[in-house]
């Protein structure tokens, strides 16, 4: 349910033409799929099969770029791809196969969160940083899942803090303190069984999943934990406009 | 000085004027990726040899269940135990004398990945080692077959990155490589602590701005240059220092938006395309040696590096030999990253006219923006990852190579994080003047001279193994599981194992019985790219199955 609310009101905002749509498609597709590793320009075959002149509906397409092909090298591109160039790619494969006007409001692609298109500049430059692969461990996403990208160690983001201060300052009660052969360590508990104890390990970045025979760790409350030791690469510059993004994302969830 | 201790001094002295070679050669155990990590792919064990290998026969057959894109593994074998991966990362340890399950490890891959592939675990300090198709690495308890510690490497569906190699452990860390550097990914390597999962190091295989190497690369295309790591190193003890191949630099065929200018002198690109040294403890960078600058033709040089000792000029030498996807063996000394020889392991390197003296390319072809340029090798490579071995009987390097060529066209291409990055296109195609377009050759890694040659009509896939009973197993995509004699490249032996070979085969022995195990199922990236170019690629047949051999009771 939770993409039903952008996909009525986000698709129209998006204000393409079919033409347009296309032409973000075949973008995307010559950097996505037209690979000499797979589908080769125009869709006329890489190492993967020819997509151009096959008779393929939309109906097809949309469905195998949903679910991607097993046993080959094809993913489901709806968990890869943004909604928007998930539809322009249909889109322009459609055109390949002879359909001059695809319909540019096929279901599928990724559920959830605004397209890039709708975010503020302030806010898009939040999830740039939220995400940002050369900060390495240092970024967000290696703890938090958003928008169905980034690690899920921390459960999801219901509240964002008002402002960097408070962000820093967060108050994590979820992070407890695990004891190993003697070694206290901060932990986030996963699951705690009869047999078994599955927590992260927040020692060090990335966190760790450890799993435990039941005996062999001990669990207290309260840890020395603080997020701030984890958002010390990013300015408060950088955390306003990370705050701004997750807030764009949480309105777009409700 | 008590004349008592001269003695043992002057032992001293004569030990340390010739430092004992260093031993690569398995035994009982198969205990690396490489056999050991210097990765021979040798084993010192002889009861099953050139005399007797008419008689290997079938011991056991273990099938696995998961045929997805063939059985790529490297089976580890430790004191009586088997543990192979499939590619769907799933971990089976086996007894290896008998070939029953001891314990199963099913790693929930997350749905919608249409495909996998995996070519190995790791064991060391009580744990098996697997990196995921989605980019984690995970140790399991190596008696229990439980789930110990996962770690997240990277977010796949962000990076766009996969984990197909086996990690390499190292002096109490596990080192682990990541695939992806034809889409948009800055490369890197990854170190963990065995017992924690906790990160040891990181090294990013191009340079951040400050850097020293970052002025190698045009403005900001080192965000995603590639060099992505994505076979597995090797590892010197006494040195104390890992090696690992590095990639293509990114986007493969268009090479323009990260040419900076200048002469290029210490290489373009940097560390794309490259051998690296690191130091164990800290994965600070000891050398490199960039086997192709400002690379243009996909020309990875991510394979094994064979860690050797041989003599040169009366002096015993630490050397790496290792294979370069243009069809080029590259034989360097491994404490200081210095060049001694390059040989070509291909008939056909229309690429580039040849190589200097001093490991210099001379008139390199070079992919155009928008028209076609045909070069052998293609952009598969003058050889597969499928691996080299090195026997110090014969003194001989073993490699299996492909002649195949292809069109390149280059074309400017925006990256995209995750996003294919190829800057182009190709149409690969086999060579119309020859009737076989693979071989096994010998090659003297000190002079490049080839000893003798093995032709076959199919692509051979599959790594070699030798073994000190002077032979040389392998298999083809047709299911043949064949041995050479490592002396004359006679075919000695053959069995036909009912599905192609893309693994890596192994020996080791059980209370004294020497065995030799192959995976078996055809699959893969090249094996599907390949398999339209041969009228009969039906026959090269899938499946997942190790299948080992012995020789029958009372038959030595």
């Amino acid at each position: 349910m939770r993409w039903l609310p952008w996909l009525l009101g986000f698709a129209p905002a998006w204000g393409q033409s079919v033409p347009e749509v296309v032409a973000q498609g075949e973008k995307v597709f010559n950097q996505t799929c037209a690979t000499g590793y797979c589908h080769g320009l125009k869709g006329g075959s890489g190492g993967a099969p020819r997509l151009a002149a096959r008779g393929f509906d939309e109906a097809y397409i949309n469905s195998t770029m949903t679910r991607g092909v097993s046993g080959t090298a094809m993913p489901a591109f709806a968990t890869i791809l943004s909604r928007s160039d998930f539809v322009a790619v249909a889109a322009y494969v459609a055109t390949l196969n002879g359909i001059a006007t695809p319909n540019v409001n096929l279901g599928g692609g990724r559920a959830g969160g605004p397209p890039m298109e709708t975010l503020s500049r302030d806010a898009a430059r939040g999830r740039e940083l939220f995400f940002d692969s050369l900060r390495g461990f240092g970024r967000c996403s290696t703890c938090h899942e958003v928008n169905g990208m980034g690690i899920p160690v921390a459960s999801a983001i219901a509240k964002v803090p008002a402002d960097a201060a408070a962000l820093r300052a967060l108050a994590t009660p979820g992070v407890r303190t695990a004891t190993v052969g003697g070694e206290p360590m901060p932990a986030v508990v996963v699951s705690q069984g009869k047999t078994r104890t599955i927590f992260f390990d927040l020692t060090s970045v990335p966190p760790v999943q450890r799993t435990l025979d039941a005996g062999a760790a001990s669990l207290a409350e309260g840890s020395r934990w603080s997020h701030a030791s984890v958002v010390g690469a990013y300015s408060d510059g950088d955390l306003e406009s990370i705050l701004a993004y997750l807030r764009a994302e949480v309105m777009s969830n409700r | 000085m008590p004349m008592r201790f001269l003695p043992i001094l002057l032992a001293i002295a004569a030990l340390n004027a010739q430092t004992p070679a260093s031993d690569g050669a398995t035994h009982a155990n198969w205990p690396q990726y490489g056999g050991t990590s210097l990765s021979w792919r040798y084993s010192a064990l002889d009861e099953i040899n050139i005399g007797n290998v008419g008689k290997l026969a079938p011991a056991w057959v273990f099938q696995t269940g998961d045929y997805e894109q063939g059985l790529q593994s490297t089976p580890i074998v430790i004191d009586g135990v088997m543990y192979v991966s499939t590619s769907r990362s799933q971990v089976f340890a086996l007894d290896a004398a008998t070939g029953s399950l001891i314990w199963q490890y099913k790693y929930p891959l997350p749905r919608g990945r249409a495909t996998a592939q995996n070519r190995g675990v790791a064991v060391a300090d009580g744990k098996v080692f697997i990196g995921t198709y989605d980019d984690y690495l995970v140790a399991i308890d190596q008696k229990t077959g439980r789930e110990a510690w996962k770690v997240a490497v990277n977010d796949s569906r962000q990076c766009g990155c996969t984990i197909n190699s086996a990690p390499l452990v190292a002096e109490g860390k596990v080192i682990i490589g990541e695939a992806g550097g034809d889409g948009a990914l800055r490369g890197y390597l990854t170190a963990f602590d065995t017992q924690t999962g906790r990160l040891a190091w990181r090294f990013y295989t191009i340079p951040a701005p400050g850097e020293k190497g970052n002025e190698t690369w045009k403005g900001d295309s080192w965000k995603f240059g590639g060099g992505a790591t994505w076979m597995t190193g090797s590892f010197d003890p006494a040195l104390n220092l890992v090696y690992w191949g590095t990639g293509n630099a990114a986007s493969d065929l268009y090479a323009e938006d990260r040419d900076p200018g200048g002469n290029g002198q210490g290489g373009l690109n940097l560390y794309t395309a490259s051998v690296i040294a690191l130091d164990a403890d800290t994965g600070k960078l000891r050398w490199y040696y960039q086997e192709v600058p400002k690379d243009m033709w996909d020309y990875d040089a991510a394979y094994e590096s064979i860690l050797i000792d041989r003599e040169i000029n009366g002096k015993m030498r630490k050397l790496l030999v290792h294979v370069n996807k243009g069809g080029f063996a590259f034989t360097l000394d491994r404490t200081t990253g210095e060049f001694i020889k390059a040989f070509p392991i291909v008939e056909l390197h229309t690429w580039v006219q040849g190589i200097t003296e001093d490991g210099k390319w001379v008139g390199r072809k070079e992919p155009l923006p928008g028209h076609p340029v045909n070069v052998c090798p293609g952009p598969l490579g003058g050889k597969s990852w499928n691996q080299d071995a090195y026997s110090p009987r014969t003194g001989m390097i073993y490699t299996p190579s492909i002649e195949m060529c292809a069109d390149l066209i280059a074309n400017r291409q925006e990256p995209r994080e995750g996003g294919g990055f190829l800057g182009g296109n190709w149409v690969l195609g086999l060579p119309t003047d020859r009737t076989n377009f693979s071989h096994v050759d010998a090659y003297d890694p000190l002079t490049g001279k080839r000893q003798w040659t093995y032709p076959s009509k199919s692509l051979l896939f599959a790594s070699l193994l030798a073994t000190a009973g002077d032979l040389v197993f392998t298999g083809d995509p047709e299911g043949l599981f064949f041995a050479l004699d490592a002396r004359s490249g006679k075919k000695v032996w053959s069995f036909q194992t009912g599905a192609g070979h893309r693994g890596s085969a192994v020996t080791y022995s059980v209370k004294g019985k020497q065995y030799i195990a192959t995976p078996t199922g055809y699959g893969s990236l090249a094996a599907g790219m390949t398999a339209g170019l041969f009228a009969d690629s039906d026959r090269f047949r899938g499946g997942s199955s190790v299948m080992v051999f012995a020789l029958p009771e009372g038959s030595k």
